[in-house]
């Protein structure tokens, strides 16, 4: 009888109360990510790299990541030259996050808040912003800007 | 008194149910153990103890679980479990092969899958510590003894002029084996989050299509609309030299397509992988896609979509 007992107390609990879930299966934005703060462009114009298109991404010593994208002109170019010389006018951006353990799967890192925000475009200027909200950080870097230009899109046939 | 005499009938007849129930016992074999998983001692030690009643050849159940009707559910569960994963014979296949499984087993384990949480519930003592899994996590954060081969660059440079060549010109791209169609606008859409995955050694970028892009903007991300897309795309990881890592080659898309009448069969998505750059459709037949869908099992409460999208994409 005890045995009878435990085994249909065993199928009451197979059918029922399951241990719950952890907090983290349920659907959440990556809030910590967004960029904050308008990017001014230059006195005329704003522009929000992460309304652009994908170029390519890569992980950068120490723990950052980014992400260069760019307006139609840049991106339809880069995904048919490998030489950089973007026509002028075109806009990049690279956004550049902190990392941070994807806390849905051991083995992936994945973007926690941002560190700068850069804006280039071709045959012009450099701006760099960083913060939240993001402000611009003085200065031209013709290096880093050309460093931009130059990295090939990532294939995607 | 009645009342008594019809609890011991009750008694009595469940007794008797239960008894005939003991009859229908069929056999749980056990096959040998012909290359059980290479890992350390103490990772072995966590497995055994937690996953080896299911996931082996050498399955020990609990007297309890001997009975019916626990027995039928504990062993049509052993059987399934070993179908999907078993550690005695899994020694076979690949080191890379073996890892993949470990880290799909902390993953499984971190999000509260595996043990099986109806398996959980009787066995209350049988789920995986907080100390265990430091263990296994830091087996697999320890590098393996001989690195994957850095990923050849002049393959992925071949595979570059030939895609910049193409200057955007479609390729003939053949469905997926359950129907899910290829749909090449996906390079168009906006970003909603990356990964770098140290466990496979690659890239990911994941895109959103407008709808999902618009249910991210209205936070209705817990049952996305239908005509909702995902692409991820993979590229391996190409060394930079100064420490640093670059997209190489392109190694595939997937695809989910939300649609929760037409693909209701498979958790309202429909899904899809083209691999290399020829984009040829991944898997030998439409079977391919449990696979999908067992992994994304544990974010079932998040709609099965793993990425936790970045706003302000627009
Ligand atoms: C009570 C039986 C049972 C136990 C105990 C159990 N599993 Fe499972 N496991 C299953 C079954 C059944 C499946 C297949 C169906 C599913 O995924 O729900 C499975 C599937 C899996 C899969 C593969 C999922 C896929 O994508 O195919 C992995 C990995 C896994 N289990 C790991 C573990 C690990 C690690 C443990 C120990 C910590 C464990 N399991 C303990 C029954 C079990
Ligand atoms: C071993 C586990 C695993 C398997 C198998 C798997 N996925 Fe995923 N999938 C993930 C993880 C984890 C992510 C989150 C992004 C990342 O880390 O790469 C993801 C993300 C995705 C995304 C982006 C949307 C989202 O859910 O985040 C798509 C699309 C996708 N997978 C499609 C597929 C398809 C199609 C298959 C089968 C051919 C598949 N996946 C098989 C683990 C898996």
């Amino acid at each position: 009888m005890k045995q009878l007992l435990a085994a249909m107390s065993v199928v009451l609990l197979l059918s029922g109360c399951s241990p719950k879930p952890p907090k983290t299966v349920y659907p959440r934005l990556n809030r910590e990510a967004e960029t904050s703060g308008l990017l001014s462009w230059n006195q005329r114009s704003s522009w929000n790299p992460r309304s652009g298109r994908v170029i390519t991404s890569w992980v950068n010593p120490g723990g950052t990541m980014t992400t260069l994208y760019g307006d139609d002109a840049a991106v339809n170019y880069a995904r048919s030259h490998a030489d950089g010389a973007y026509p002028a006018g075109a806009k990049l951006g690279a956004v550049t996050w902190k990392q941070q353990e994807d806390a849905r799967w051991f083995g992936g890192r994945i973007p926690a808040q941002v560190a700068s925000v850069e804006i280039v475009t071709a045959g012009g200027s450099y701006a760099r912003y960083e913060g939240s909200p993001l402000t611009a950080v003085p200065g031209d870097d013709t290096q880093r800007a050309q460093f931009l230009l130059h990295q090939r899109a990532a294939v995607m046939p | 008194m009645t009342r008594m005499r019809l609890l011991t009938g009750t008694g009595i007849a469940l007794l008797l149910i239960g008894g005939a129930m003991q009859a229908y016992h069929p056999k749980l074999e056990s096959p040998p153990v012909t290359a059980e998983i290479q890992v350390p001692d103490e990772v072995k030690q966590i497995l055994r103890q937690r996953c080896y009643s299911c996931h082996s050849n050498e399955t020990k159940l609990p007297w309890y679980d001997n009975l019916a009707p626990a027995y039928w559910i504990v062993r049509s569960d052993v059987r399934e479990g070993r179908e999907h994963v078993n550690f005695s014979t899994i020694g076979a296949k690949p080191a890379a092969v073996q890892r993949g499984t470990l880290f799909e087993s902390v993953n499984l384990i971190q999000l509260g899958s595996m043990p099986l949480p109806r398996y959980l519930a009787v066995h209350r003592d049988a789920g995986v510590t907080p100390d265990e899994l430091v263990t296994l996590r830091h087996y697999l954060e320890t590098p393996p003894v001989q690195p994957a081969a850095p990923a050849p660059a002049a393959a992925a440079e071949t595979q570059f002029q030939h895609w910049i060549a193409s200057n955007g010109t479609p390729i003939q791209v053949q469905p997926e084996w359950n129907g899910v169609p290829f749909l090449p606008e996906y390079k168009n859409w906006k970003p909603v989050s990356s990964t770098e995955r140290w466990d496979n050694h690659t890239m990911r970028q994941i895109f959103g299509n407008d709808i999902a892009l618009e249910a991210i903007a209205d936070g209705k991300i817990d049952n996305w609309p239908d005509g909702t897309v995902f692409a991820k795309v993979a590229w391996l990881q190409q060394p930079d030299g100064k420490g640093g890592i670059t997209t190489g080659a392109f190694q595939q898309v997937e695809l989910m397509i939300k649609d929760s009448k037409k693909y209701a069969s498979t958790e309202g998505w429909g899904w899809g992988r083209w691999r290399g750059d020829d984009l040829k459709p991944y898997g030998k037949d439409a079977a391919f896609q449990n696979e999908c869908i067992s992994c994304h099992e544990p974010v079932a409460h998040s709609d099965h979509v793993y990425t936790m999208p970045i706003g302000g994409a627009q």
